[in-house]
């Protein structure tokens, strides 16, 4: 009875709360930005694809590597940390009782200045004076327009971190002595997002400077491992935002309860306090580290590996446990209880299970011997669009199923569902062909960031069309995938029957224990990230800074 | 109880000869992580010995103060540049840092960490920040190699750890000042 009165407030709470038109306007605006992103970013990702199969010549004004550092750029900058962004700033809104006025408004200069950021960083792109890549570190130098864009787009993901603080700083003096909610995911990203990003923005104020020509030389190692602190972080804030979703709202999708609270706490900190060292991995074959810290480093990126293996048993225990409930039986043959026919699930679902071998695959990078093998091949690329291109983007499609219904004020229409399962499956078979023929053609040598080129009709560089071209296969129907998925959001966000849609957070199982509140220290927390971090980087960058080399002048390779 | 076989394979593991000379290359690791690891064994391993031998702390560490007095000193002993020296010199020194960390500073320190006072515990603090601000600028800027078996580069790095660990401690006690742990906690 209890279990049932405390439900039906709950409900009527969310009903009556909602979500306020200006927080909505808010994740709106993220979304459609992400969005467009998406289907910019798509359409340039195609045309590389065509490109390296030998089937699209690009013309002379545009060439390969600026598609390349535009795709980039649009994809791994702006889609995902405007959709994360949206989405955390919807959930904040809603299990905090509204954003306060004051952080509406950071929000919104947040916006300006990522998109003013945006645009002096493209401006270049275009002009053709930055094809320096996502990477950007030197000796490659873009034009200084392109560095002084950066710089406004990491102010703005600063503008929207502290909005963050200051909203939960606020609920948490109101609301002493309770959990902070689910925002404790958009806590982590948040706190992960200004740290990671202070290594670039330290990066690139150093790099200006060289990009003006005011100072000649440039230590390359300390740009390149201050980018990876940052680089690596990134992709894991992704991450942790699609197992946000994993954890919070696919339970509810499925009728379900979520997993151990107190875990779900625990795998957030661990990956808040371990994330920023694992850039190493990235650096596996820099010169400049010795063999042994590299070595210890290993340990450090496999250690981040483990909140995951818990995710991903949390994870199926909910499914498992929920499909008993609902009479599932046999040893594996409860899987036929859930909501395939639902999109809200069936996308988070293959997200899931695609970080099965991306997950795998990252632990292969990460080690030492077997990142010989593979570094700076097309192997790379195909593993971080299984992660990146998989796992979390099929999550945030998943999540604009009920996300955008939810700001829109609009429902989600059995047609939308069902484009969105096919819009599934495409993406699904689509990304399968295309990052399966990558990591094989890595693995045979083709190497990543690099136009196409037969190399004078070398035996081995032919062998490689045949993968070549499923990754082209792969591509179009991705480039499929992409309209569908845009087409679902247009139609969600404008067209889609006006109605109520649920901000849908799972309960904790009935007789969970109570989570102890000392998760709930945040300093505390940060103070063992920033040690964390401290001990890591002491000793590369203490070697790189006193024995530097003379440096390295601006270099324009293309 | 069970856990305690894990905390001792972790005691010997990094015991093993090829495991304790790989983190000894490093001047950073020996000091910083490897010293810090075996402090963290006595750590946990404490609580066997406390059920094992409830009258021994009883009666030596009543009020947490001679443990804590006990902890600094080896500690203190720790951080000099010879200690270090002589631990990767002779054998026997060697052994008794394998021994003095678990047992004579992180076994005391858990022992007495409840027992003492909060004041006396942000002293503590304060005064390994303080301590750590002065090894990090005689290991910066020390114009001599301080110990035979490092090159001067281990040693800057070494006090560079060791301001970056100082910072740590001042934020985490700006922290606790600002916070109300009663209510969090």
């Amino acid at each position: 009875m209890e279990a049932i009165k405390k439900e039906y407030w709950k409900d009527k709470a969310n009903k009556a709360l909602g979500i306020s038109p200006e927080d909505a306007r808010i994740t709106k605006s993220y979304l459609i930005v992400a969005f467009a992103a998406i289907l910019v970013g798509g359409l340039l990702g195609l045309l590389q694809g065509m490109n390296r199969a030998g089937i699209l010549e690009l013309p002379v004004w545009l060439n390969y590597y600026k598609v390349l550092t535009a795709h980039g750029l649009l994809l791994v900058v702006v889609l995902s940390a405007f959709f994360t962004i949206g989405y955390f700033y919807a959930g904040l809104s809603h299990s905090l009782g509204g954003l306060l006025p004051k952080v509406r408004k950071m929000a919104w200069i947040g916006f300006w200045m990522k998109i003013f950021g945006f645009v002096l960083a493209v401006i270049p792109i275009l002009q053709g004076d930055a094809s320096v890549m996502y990477t950007f570190y030197p000796p490659m130098a873009a034009a200084p327009m392109f560095y002084i864009g950066l710089v406004f787009i990491v102010l703005g993901v600063w503008m929207l971190a502290f909005g963050a603080f200051i909203n939960v700083a606020n609920w948490r003096k109101n609301h002493k002595g309770q959990h902070i909610p689910i925002s404790f995911f958009a806590m982590g990203v948040f706190v992960l997002l200004f740290f990671g990003s202070l290594p670039v923005a330290i990066e690139v104020l150093y790099i200006i400077p060289w990009a003006f020509g005011w100072i000649e030389t440039i230590n390359v190692m300390v740009s390149r491992t201050l980018f990876w602190a940052f680089g690596h972080t990134l992709v894991n804030i992704w991450y942790m935002t699609a197992i946000s979703a994993w954890y919070v709202f696919v339970p509810k999708i499925i009728d379900g309860r979520r997993w151990s609270d107190l875990l779900t706490r625990i795998v957030v900190i661990a990956l808040v306090i371990m994330n920023i060292t694992g850039g190493f991995h990235h650096q596996i074959i820099d010169p400049g580290i010795s063999e042994s810290v590299k070595y210890m480093h290993v340990f450090m990126s496999l250690a981040i590996g483990f909140p995951s293996l818990m995710t991903a048993y949390a994870m199926f225990a909910v499914f498992e446990k929920t499909a008993r409930k609902k009479g599932g039986r046999g040893l594996v043959g409860w899987y036929k209880k859930l909501p395939w026919g639902d999109v809200r699930f069936l996308a988070p679902f293959i997200a899931m299970a695609a970080f099965i071998p991306a997950g795998a695959g990252g632990i292969v990078q990460s080690t030492n011997q077997l990142n010989q093998v593979a570094h700076n091949t097309m192997w790379v690329v195909g593993h971080f669009h299984l992660t990146l291109g998989m796992t979390v983007v099929m999550t945030f499609f998943g999540v604009s199923y009920w996300l955008v219904p939810y700001v829109s004020g609009r429902v989600l229409t059995k047609e939308i569902n069902k484009l969105g399962v096919i819009q599934t499956i495409v993406w699904t078979i689509g990304m399968v062909l295309m990052s399966g023929a990558m990591h094989w053609v890595g693995l045979l040598g083709s190497p990543r960031r690099t136009s196409y080129s037969t190399y004078f009709d070398n035996a081995t560089a032919l062998s490689w069309d045949p993968y070549l071209f499923f990754l082209a296969i792969g591509g179009t129907l991705l480039m499929i995938g992409v309209l569908l998925q845009v087409y679902a959001v247009f139609h969600m966000m404008f067209l889609a029957p006006k109605g109520e849609t649920e901000f849908p957070v799972a309960d904790v199982e009935e007789d969970a224990t109570p989570t102890p509140m000392w998760t709930e220290r945040w300093g505390l927390w940060i103070v063992l990230m920033i040690g964390l971090v401290s001990m890591a980087y002491v000793i590369p960058l203490v070697d790189f800074i006193v024995n530097a080399p003379p440096g390295s002048p601006p270099f324009k390779t293309w | 109880m069970k856990g305690i076989y894990y905390v001792l394979l972790l005691y010997a593991f990094l015991m093993l000869p090829p495991v304790a000379s790989l983190m000894e290359s490093v001047m950073i690791i020996h000091m910083h992580m490897q010293m810090t690891l075996f402090v963290i064994i006595g750590f946990l391993l404490a609580p066997v010995l406390q059920k094992k031998f409830p009258r021994f702390f009883e009666e030596w560490n009543p009020n947490g103060i001679p443990g804590i007095l006990l902890f600094v000193i080896v500690i203190f002993y720790w951080t000099l540049p010879r200690s270090m020296d002589e631990a990767l010199n002779f054998w026997y020194i060697e052994l008794f840092k394998f021994i003095s960390l678990p047992f004579l500073a992180g076994v005391p320190l858990r022992d007495s960490w409840r027992k003492i006072s909060p004041s006396l515990k942000n002293g503590l603090i304060i005064l390994f920040t303080l301590l750590f601000i002065l090894m990090g600028w005689l290991y910066i800027w020390s114009p001599n190699q301080l110990c035979n078996n490092y090159l001067m580069i281990d040693q800057i790095t070494l006090g560079w750890g060791f301001l970056l660990t100082a910072v740590c401690m001042i934020i985490y006690l700006a922290y606790s000042y600002i916070t109300d742990f009663a209510k969090t906690v």
